[in-house]
Order: C-alpha cells, then sequence, then structure tokens
C-alpha cells in the first residue's frame, strides 16, 4: 500500500521498475569507475568525462522512455547511454577503439550512440545536440511516430546561441522534445553563478513561453516525476519543457582536471547526498529491497562490468585499410 | 525543341516533383514559404504543400540547420535554404562538426541525408557579407559533397541527385544564374554528383571552371576561336568528389591548364586541381606552367568596378589564356 | 518642379523593370502613397507607390514597356503648377548603378601572378616543361642539347625534335649552312604548284610548300571555320618541326600565315602576305564559287582571269592544267564548303587585324593595285611598321603575275 506522502516514484512506478532504476544506477557507477580503472591501467586512449554523482539524473530521465524515444547526449554521456538500455561490452569496447565498439572504434568516450535504443550519440560540441533534438522531434511529429525526443545538455550549453535558437524553434513548432539539463554546477571550471545571468536555468523557458521546473537531481523520484509530466506534455502536442536538474559530478571535468575551482568539502558535503545511497535508502525503507538485496544487485553489477571489460579487451581492434569507411554511405571512387 | 527554364524555375521544379513524390521531403529556411525564398527559387511551393513541408524557420542559422540535421538523422528528407551562402558561417558548427561527421564518429550507424542550398557569388551590389564564394570551406570537409551547377539543366538534375544521396550535399547556387534560361528536360532526371561535363572540346588549353565562370570561360574560349586558340573548357559540377579523370584526360590532351574560379585564389579550388595535376601521370604532359585565375584577396566590395575587379572576367581569362598559349609564361 | 517619378530599384539585382499597369491615367489625381504603378521585374510584380501628390502627366513608360532603374516614367504636377513639355534632364542626372549584367569595365583584375625571374639570380638549371622532358626521355634525346624557345629559354615540347636525335641548331654563327627556309602557303582554290614561277626566280633556296585544308590531298575533313582550318594549319606546321623560316602565303594562305606567325612568332623569321585575305570584309564572293565550283575549263577559264590583271597571262593551257586537278567533284565539293564556311555570301568572315596588330617579325604585305578579289586598301589598316609593297597593273595573284620582283623583295632581306 502506497500513501499520499510517499514519494511519486513509489506510488507510479512498479517495483519492478525501480529495481531496474537501482540496477542501472549501480551500473552507471561501476561502469564509471570500471572505465576510470582502465584508463589508470593504460587501456583507454585519450580522456572521458565521469558522470559519477549524477545517475539519479540520467536513469530518472530515462526511465518513462522506450526504445522509440529519442535522446541527445552529451560529453558526459556514459550514465544516458547505460540508462537508455545500451549493452556495456559494446560501450567498453568502444572505449577501447575495438571494432566491436558503439562506434567501430571511431567515435570514442565522447561520440558514444546507440541509434537502436534511440540514442542518437553523444557530442563533443557544447550545444550540439540542442538543435539536432528538435529536427529528431520534427520528424517525430512529421512522421507521427509519437515519440519523445530528450535532450541532454549541461549548464554550459545553456549560455550557446543554440540553446536559444533550439528552444525556440521548439516552441514555435509545438515540437515534442523535453530539453533536460544536467546542472551540476560548473562548465568546466567556471560555476553557474559566474556563467549565467539568471540564478535559475529553468528561469528562461519563460522567454520561450514553455514550462520551466528546477528538480533536486539527485532524488531519482523527483527527476521522474517532472519528466513524466513534460513527455506527458509532449505527447499530448503541447510543447516542450525545460527541466532543470541539479546534481553535481564528484570527479573533475575530465581526467586532466586538478579541482582547483571547488573545494573538498563542497564535494564531500555532495558525496553526502550520493544519488544511489538515497534510492536504496528509498527501495528499503518500502520494502521494495533488502540490503542483501543491494549487495547482491552491487555485486551482480560488478560482474557485469569485469564481463564487459573482458569482452572489450579481447575485442578486436579495427583494420588501419579501413580508415575511411563510414566517412560516406557509398564509398567515394 | 526542347523547353527552357530559368535556373531558379529549375531548382523550383526538382523540388516540386521531390516533394511531390516523397513525402518526407521537406523544405526548411528563412522566407521561403509566402514570401516565396529572397530569390524568390522556392516561389509559391508553400500554397501547393502546405506551410508544414515548405517551412518558414526563424533567423536562426544554426539551429534551423542542426534541426536540417537531426530531422535528417530520423527519417526526413529535408532541403535547407540558406538565405545566402554568406549566412551558413552562423551554421558553421552544425554543417562542419554534425552532418559532416556524425556518420563517421557513430561508426556508419546513421546516414544524414540532407540538402543545403546556399544561394553565393557577387554581382549584386551586395558587398561583403553578401557576396561570399565559400563553397572551398565546406570541400574541405570530409563526410560532405559540395556541387555548383552551371546551367538551369544541371541545377534540377544535381538536386535531385543530392536528394538521392544518402549523404549530404552543399548545392552552391550562383545568384547572377538564377535568372539564365536553358533547356532543362520535363520530369525526374539527375546528373551524377562528381561528374564534370566537358563543355567545350578543344585542343591548345584546358580551363577548369565553376558555377558562373564555365560561361565567363565559353566566352573568353568563343573569342579566343577567332585567333585560331583552340580552348577546352570543363564544368567541374562538384567540388568533393572531383571528377579527377575528366581534368587529366584533357591536360594530358591540351599539356596547358587554366583554372577559374570566383572565390579567393589563395588556398582554393584551383590550388586543388593543380595539385592534383602535378600528383598524377598527367604531370609529364604539361608543357606551360599552371595558372589560376581567382577572385581577389580582398572581400567583395561594393562600388560595381571594384566588385567585377574582384573577380576574374571574359578579358582576363582572355589575356591570361593568349600568355599561357603563346608562351608569354 | 515636378515630382519625377522614377522606375525603381525593388529587388538587388534589377537592372530594368516593366511596367504592368497605371492605376491612374495620365490627367488623374493621385496622392503621395497611394498605389500609382505596377512593375515587373523578372522575380515578382510589385506595386509601386506615388512619390507625390497632384495630377499625373507625361507618361512616357506605357504598359509593357521596359525601363533601365532610375529612369523617369512620369511627371505628378501639383496643384497650379504649370504643365508643360515633358521635363528632360533631372531624372537622367541621377543614374543608374550599373547593372550586373553590363558589358565588363576595363579591370586591373586578377591577373595571374607574374612568375618571378629568378633566371637572372644566377640559377643554373635547365628550364624545360614536364611535357618536354618526357618527350626528350622518349626520344633519347638530351635535353642539354636542345635549345629551349620559351619564356627564359624553356625547353617546350616543340623544341623537342620529332625525329633522330640531330643537335637541333648549329652553335657557330657565321656559318651558312643552315639557310633560313622559305614556306610557302598558297591560296584559295589553288595548290603548291602555283609557287612554281616564283620558286623559279628564287633560285637554290630550301623551300617548303604547305597545303591548305580542302586542298589537293587534304579534302576529306572540312574545316567549318576560319579558326579550324587555322588551328590546323598551326598543327601542320608544328608537325614540320621548323625553328625558323621566313613564311610567305597568298590571300588565303596569306591569312593562315599571320595566323600561324600570331601563335608560334619566334619561328618565323620573316612575314610575307600577299594580296591577304583577313584584313576587312569584302571579297568577290562570285569569283570565289566560280572558280570553285566550276566543273570544266570552259567555265573556270573566264573566272581564273578575273585573278590576274592580264588575262592573257592565263592561257587555256594553264586553265586546262588547274581544272586536271580539279576533276575529282569531291574536290570542288569541298571547296565550295570551305567558301561558304570562312566566305559566307561573299563576306570574309574572319578578321585578322588585331593579330595584324600583334606580330611583331618582320612583315610585308605585297598586293595589286588592280586586285579584283580582294581589295587592296584592306592593306591600310596595317600598323606602320608592316611595310607595303603595291604593284601597278597587277591584280590577285602578284607571285605569278610579277616573280621577279616578289623574289627581289623576298631576298632584299637576305630571306
Amino acid at each position: 500500500m502506497t500513501t499520499a506522502n510517499d514519494p511519486w516514484a513509489i506510488r507510479n512506478l512498479s517495483p519492478d521498475q525501480l529495481r531496474e532504476a537501482l540496477r542501472k544506477m549501480y551500473l552507471i557507477r561501476k561502469f564509471e569507475e570500471g572505465a576510470e580503472d582502465s584508463y589508470t591501467r593504460g587501456l583507454i586512449h585519450g580522456t572521458m568525462h565521469l558522470s559519477i554523482g549524477q545517475e539519479a539524473s540520467a536513469v530518472g530521465a530515462c526511465i518513462g522512455l522506450s526504445d522509440d524515444d529519442k535522446i541527445t547526449s552529451t560529453h558526459r554521456g556514459h550514465g544516458h547511454c547505460v540508462a537508455k538500455g545500451a549493452d556495456l561490452g559494446r560501450m567498453f569496447a568502444e572505449f577501447f577503439g575495438k571494432e566491436t565498439g558503439y562506434c567501430r572504434g571511431r567515435g570514442g568516450s565522447m561520440h558514444i550512440a546507440d541509434v537502436e535504443k534511440g540514442n542518437l550519440g553523444a557530442n563533443g560540441i557544447v550545444g550540439g545536440g540542442l538543435p539536432i533534438s528538435v529536427g529528431a522531434a520534427l520528424s517525430a511529429k512529421r512522421l507521427k511516430t509519437g515519440a519523445v525526443t530528450v535532450c541532454f545538455f549541461g549548464d554550459g550549453a545553456n549560455n550557446e546561441g543554440a540553446f536559444h535558437e533550439a528552444l525556440n524553434m521548439a516552441s514555435v513548432w509545438k515540437l515534442p522534445v523535453v530539453f533536460f539539463c544536467e546542472n551540476n554546477g560548473y562548465g568546466m571550471s567556471t560555476s553557474t553563478a559566474r556563467s549565467t545571468a539568471v540564478k535559475r536555468i529553468s528561469d528562461r523557458a519563460v522567454a520561450y513561453a514553455m514550462p520551466g521546473v528546477t528538480v533536486d537531481g539527485n532524488d531519482f523520484s523527483a527527476v521522474a516525476e517532472a519528466m513524466a509530466q513534460a513527455t506527458e506534455r509532449a505527447r499530448a502536442g503541447d510543447g516542450p519543457t525545460l527541466i532543470e536538474s541539479l546534481t553535481y559530478r564528484w570527479r573533475g571535468h575530465s581526467k586532466s582536471d586538478r579541482n582547483r575551482y571547488r573545494t573538498k568539502e563542497e564535494i564531500a558535503d555532495w558525496m553526502a547526498r550520493d544519488p544511489i545511497r538515497r534510492m536504496a535508502d528509498m527501495l528499503i525503507a518500502h520494502d521494495i529491497l533488502t540490503d542483501e538485496d543491494i549487495t547482491a544487485m552491487e555485486q551482480d553489477a560488478d560482474r557485469t562490468i569485469a564481463d564487459a571489460i573482458a569482452f572489450a579487451a579481447d575485442s578486436p581492434a579495427p583494420d588501419v585499410a579501413d580508415l575511411t569507411r563510414d566517412v560516406y554511405t557509398r564509398p567515394l571512387v | 525543341m526542347s523547353r527552357e527554364l530559368s535556373y531558379a524555375e529549375a531548382i523550383r521544379e526538382a523540388m516540386d516533383i521531390a516533394l511531390g513524390e516523397d513525402e518526407r521531403v521537406i523544405l526548411m529556411g528563412e522566407d521561403i514559404g509566402v514570401y516565396g525564398g529572397a530569390f524568390q527559387v522556392t516561389g509559391d511551393l508553400i500554397d501547393k504543400y502546405g506551410p508544414d513541408r515548405v517551412m518558414d524557420t526563424p533567423i536562426s542559422e544554426l539551429g534551423g540547420a542542426g534541426v536540417a540535421v537531426g530531422a535528417a538523422m530520423t527519417g526526413l528528407r529535408p532541403i535547407f535554404e540558406f538565405q545566402f551562402s554568406d549566412f551558413a558561417t552562423l551554421a558553421m558548427e552544425q554543417i562542419v562538426n554534425q552532418a559532416a561527421k556524425v556518420r563517421y564518429m557513430l561508426g556508419g550507424a546513421v546516414s544524414i541525408p540532407l540538402v543545403m542550398r546556399f544561394p553565393a557569388g557577387s554581382g549584386t551590389g551586395a558587398a561583403a557579407q553578401h557576396s561570399q564564394s565559400i563553397e572551398a570551406w565546406l570541400a574541405h570537409v570530409p563526410g560532405l559533397k559540395v556541387v555548383q551547377p552551371a546551367t538551369p539543366h544541371d541545377a534540377k538534375g544535381l538536386l535531385l541527385a543530392a536528394l538521392d544521396d544518402p549523404d549530404p550535399v552543399m548545392i552552391f547556387e550562383h545568384k547572377l544564374l538564377y535568372k539564365m534560361k536553358g533547356a532543362v528536360p520535363e520530369g525526374r532526371y539527375t546528373v551524377p554528383i562528381g561528374t564534370a561535363e566537358l563543355r567545350r572540346e578543344g585542343s591548345d588549353v584546358t580551363i577548369v571552371a565553376t558555377s558562373i565562370m564555365v560561361h565567363k570561360a565559353l566566352e573568353a574560349a568563343k573569342a579566343l576561336a577567332e585567333d585560331g586558340i583552340d580552348c577546352e573548357v570543363i564544368d567541374l559540377r562538384t567540388i568533393r568528389p572531383i571528377d579527377r579523370e575528366t581534368v587529366l584526360a584533357s591536360v594530358r590532351k591540351t599539356s596547358r591548364l587554366i583554372c577559374v574560379y570566383e572565390a579567393v585564389k589563395t588556398l582554393g579550388i584551383g590550388a586543388e586541381i593543380s595539385a592534383m595535376v602535378a600528383e598524377s601521370d598527367a604531370f609529364d604532359y604539361l608543357d606551360a606552367p599552371i595558372v589560376r585565375l581567382g577572385g581577389a584577396e580582398c572581400p567583395i566590395p561594393y562600388n560595381p568596378d571594384l566588385e567585377k575587379a574582384a573577380v576574374p572576367q571574359v578579358p582576363d581569362i582572355i589575356a591570361a589564356t593568349r600568355d599561357l598559349v603563346e608562351g608569354r609564361r | 518642379m515636378p515630382v519625377v517619378v522614377i522606375m525603381p530599384k525593388v529587388d538587388m539585382d534589377m537592372s530594368h523593370g516593366t511596367v504592368s499597369a497605371w492605376h491612374v491615367a495620365a490627367g488623374g489625381a493621385v496622392t503621395k502613397g497611394d498605389p500609382l504603378f505596377d512593375i515587373e521585374t523578372d522575380k515578382a510584380a510589385m506595386e509601386v507607390e506615388s512619390p507625390g501628390t497632384g495630377t499625373l502627366h507625361h507618361i512616357i513608360a506605357n504598359i509593357g514597356d521596359t525601363v533601365a532603374i532610375g529612369e523617369p516614367i512620369a511627371w505628378i504636377y501639383a496643384e497650379g503648377e504649370a504643365v508643360g513639355d515633358a521635363p528632360q534632364g533631372p531624372a537622367k542626372a541621377a543614374e543608374a548603378p550599373a547593372p550586373a549584367d553590363k558589358d565588363e569595365p576595363p579591370t586591373p583584375a586578377p591577373t595571374p601572378d607574374q612568375i618571378s625571374d629568378s633566371a637572372q639570380n644566377g640559377e643554373t638549371g635547365l628550364r624545360a616543361t614536364p611535357l618536354a622532358r618526357r618527350l626528350a626521355r622518349e626520344r633519347q634525346l638530351n635535353l642539354s642539347d636542345l635549345r629551349g624557345t620559351g619564356p627564359r629559354g624553356r625547353i617546350q615540347a616543340q623544341d623537342v625534335p620529332k625525329k633522330a636525335a640531330t643537335p637541333a641548331h648549329p652553335t657557330s654563327k657565321g656559318h651558312t649552312t643552315g639557310q633560313t627556309p622559305i614556306l610557302l602557303i598558297h591560296g584559295f582554290a589553288s595548290d603548291p604548284a602555283s609557287w612554281a614561277r616564283l620558286e623559279r626566280e628564287l633560285g637554290q633556296r630550301h623551300i617548303i610548300r604547305m597545303e591548305l585544308p580542302a586542298h589537293g590531298r587534304l579534302t576529306g575533313d572540312v574545316p567549318d571555320s576560319f579558326a579550324d582550318l587555322a588551328r590546323r594549319m598551326r598543327d601542320a606546321f608544328d608537325d614540320l618541326g621548323q625553328e625558323n623560316v621566313h613564311l610567305v602565303g597568298h590571300s588565303l594562305g596569306a591569312a593562315a600565315a599571320l595566323a600561324i606567325a600570331d601563335v608560334r612568332p619566334r619561328q618565323i623569321a620573316s612575314l610575307t602576305l600577299i594580296s591577304p585575305a583577313g584584313l576587312g570584309p569584302e571579297i568577290n564572293g562570285a569569283a570565289i564559287t566560280g572558280v570553285a565550283g566550276a566543273p570544266r575549263v570552259e567555265s573556270l577559264g573566264p573566272w581564273l582571269r578575273t585573278l590576274a590583271h592580264d588575262p592573257d597571262l592565263i592561257t587555256d593551257a594553264y586553265v586546262r592544267a588547274i581544272m586536271a586537278q580539279r576533276q575529282n567533284p569531291a574536290v570542288r565539293q569541298a571547296q565550295l564548303a570551305l567558301a561558304d564556311a570562312v566566305f559566307p555570301d561573299g563576306v570574309q568572315a574572319f578578321d585578322l587585324r588585331a593579330a595584324l596588330d600583334r606580330v611583331d617579325m618582320p612583315t610585308r604585305i605585297i598586293w595589286g593595285r588592280n586586285d579584283r578579289i580582294i581589295p587592296w586598301k584592306h592593306a591600310l589598316s596595317a600598323p606602320g611598321r608592316v611595310s607595303l609593297n603595291l604593284f601597278e597593273r597587277t591584280g590577285h595573284m602578284p607571285h605569278i603575275e610579277k616573280p621577279a620582283e616578289i623574289a627581289f623583295l623576298l631576298r632584299q632581306r637576305g630571306e
């Protein structure tokens, strides 16, 4: 029995959905840790942007989406990809630059996509996915697929011109798109206080005549609730919504970040609000899982990650002879 | 007797055919609806297909181009019109980072069947920000195809070919050509992307020209013929991918090469053609230095005499050709 | 002062507009801002508002008229203002900006970069084009044995001898073994044998005769224009591989000689144009087609006799000899087709005066004052440095009519 005082997620999602949501949050956490560990071991080329601490945001945003619904993702996109149902082995394979990776080793961490599951791809350009998501929503409307597009972007992108142009057009044309801003407080080293004129990014929705809401991005239930309303509005043909999800990345911007712009206290404070712990506690409190179940779930996630890394490590590297394959659909002669 | 249409009408007819036969085709651009487009290329298509398929966008080049990319990625076949090619500078991010690269960086998981149209070139007195020729910028980007039709026939055929192409095709249309009339077959036909057209056969010198320069080169060739100088004129038509063989075969035949293009001379298509010849076996057939005639190293000026002086004109082509053929270079 | 109504520029690349309707007739009242007339450009129809208030007069552009932008098309008179004749001037003064489709103004314009003259800066390497290098390789010639005729001594394909590997040029001067040959090009409907009298007068000289296309052995493929003919003659000249010749042509052959000299100036020591074509439009079309088409001696003879001042010079035997070479109808057909291409309707369809201005080797024109085929006064269009030798009582064939004098002229320059 649930009561009106229970969180939205407890009241509106099934125990299976909730367990699956927590499982995915663990997978994201473990995936990021595995990636970091592999990086440390020299198995990963380049850099990566870890989303540890933002798991509730990613999973809460995707919990109500089907494979037909689209997302556009960001450079900090591993969580979105896992939340949308990607195969972890192929994700690691991409990190490792292998032919079995989602992008056959051509994209790497920053461009992971899983088109079959509706993930149109992470983007290395801040704000790059904003207009693209509007285009995907335009297709959905014209082709009457009923799909919604969720556009993930960070607080940094809200100061790009593409943000203004994309939100304006989506509103003018009443397109089925949800603009989901993961505000983790910093665009690289520059805080939103120093970069953004409004206190709340969601305040900007007024300028585009769309609803703007701010939620605690470390609260799975709050995120899922805001998304449910936004996707319902989108599917009803009432147009876009801007959701600002307040969260925090525990790690630096990328692997080269020396964390000079924030204090240890600030980081510790946010780590105390660990979204996974909060989700687990909520499920235990509502008798959906036990401590033992959670331990088992964590161990299961560890095994999944280990398998995925093994798959990636054993996968073949791309053939250099195929360097220019896939520049064009039909090879130029 | 074949039917004549203007270049603009030929483009409109191609879009009309595409809209009529494929529900996925949409037109997007600034003022392309009831206004008919800044150069009246879309004309009254909105009356036939409605505002959902002939979509006026806000003045948002970056956003509009990105919407077109996203739409192309997810099942539509947008034809996006930039009001002036110059305005594409605002949309470079979406064209260069997204449209051109998404397929590759996703390992071939998607295609971007996107057509973009760019009214380009000088000659209208619109000065520096409405007269540029930036096709070589885009031709430098793997993942894009770039075409420059010079005739109404090719304008229609290349647009329909672009729509059949699964990858992004950028079409640069010279504004001064919009009113040019020429024979245009009825119905659907395509001009293959990546094929040049021999516009005039000759034996003394190969002139490789693009867009409006094709017509200037032909006019020059006619005048030179009076003096017994026999020019071969190649209309490149596509600058990415370049029709290598047509150019090389011609150079092997004439032993002399002149490239004529309106864009700024330095680091342009002329450099590419010259290098292509120099790197090929056709090098051994060269009997004179290669000559490039391109735009001056300045923005397009306003004053009409300055504006003309900023891009190659017929007398320049005649003089350069004569110097080359008569051994003064 | 009445208000001038002008053809307005309403479109960026518009140069002219067509009046498609007047909303007010002449004499009618108009109010500033009200629709006055409609114009059509290539793109659209557009309504134009009245630029003033008063009465419309002097509509000089009627419906359907196309007017350059900025030009006046009517005037509006204020109440009480005297209406006279259509004013002129003020509107004209406001000239329309040069439309994009007018003739090109002379432009300093992007000419290709000048090649810096590095040869003077102590550069030692041998200059040769890639093609010349390849040809020399294939013909097993040493490039250093060849003399380059291109800019700064660049060896070009034409500098590589076609056949045996003989040294291209004797290095010592003052030697006379390498006497410069005389290259002769006959006229229309004539043949190389027509030079026989002149050759006799010239004595022991190295003489080369060239044949025009559609003549003699070369009747197969008729040139479709003078440019075509000139190109083939130039190719034939190139095939001869001659590096330095005195070039002599007669009539159409003179025109061909001039065209060759224009593109191969370095290989021409001097140029002699005898009764040349190409210096003016007039030509005796009847004689041209008469000679070319005559199927037998009876019809050929009278036409041939118009060529010379003294008809007795054209003997019956000469006419028969000429006709013998023209028995084949294909020859006559080819020459009629050539005449139609280069001299259509009795007019010279090509103009080489610009070429004559350009050539800078010693050049002379020889003409008979009694030429009935091409007026000798065409010679007067030649620039001053071209010498003119006029012969009295001489027709179109000075080399036949006055061979000794022509030979004398040719010898003057050591030719």
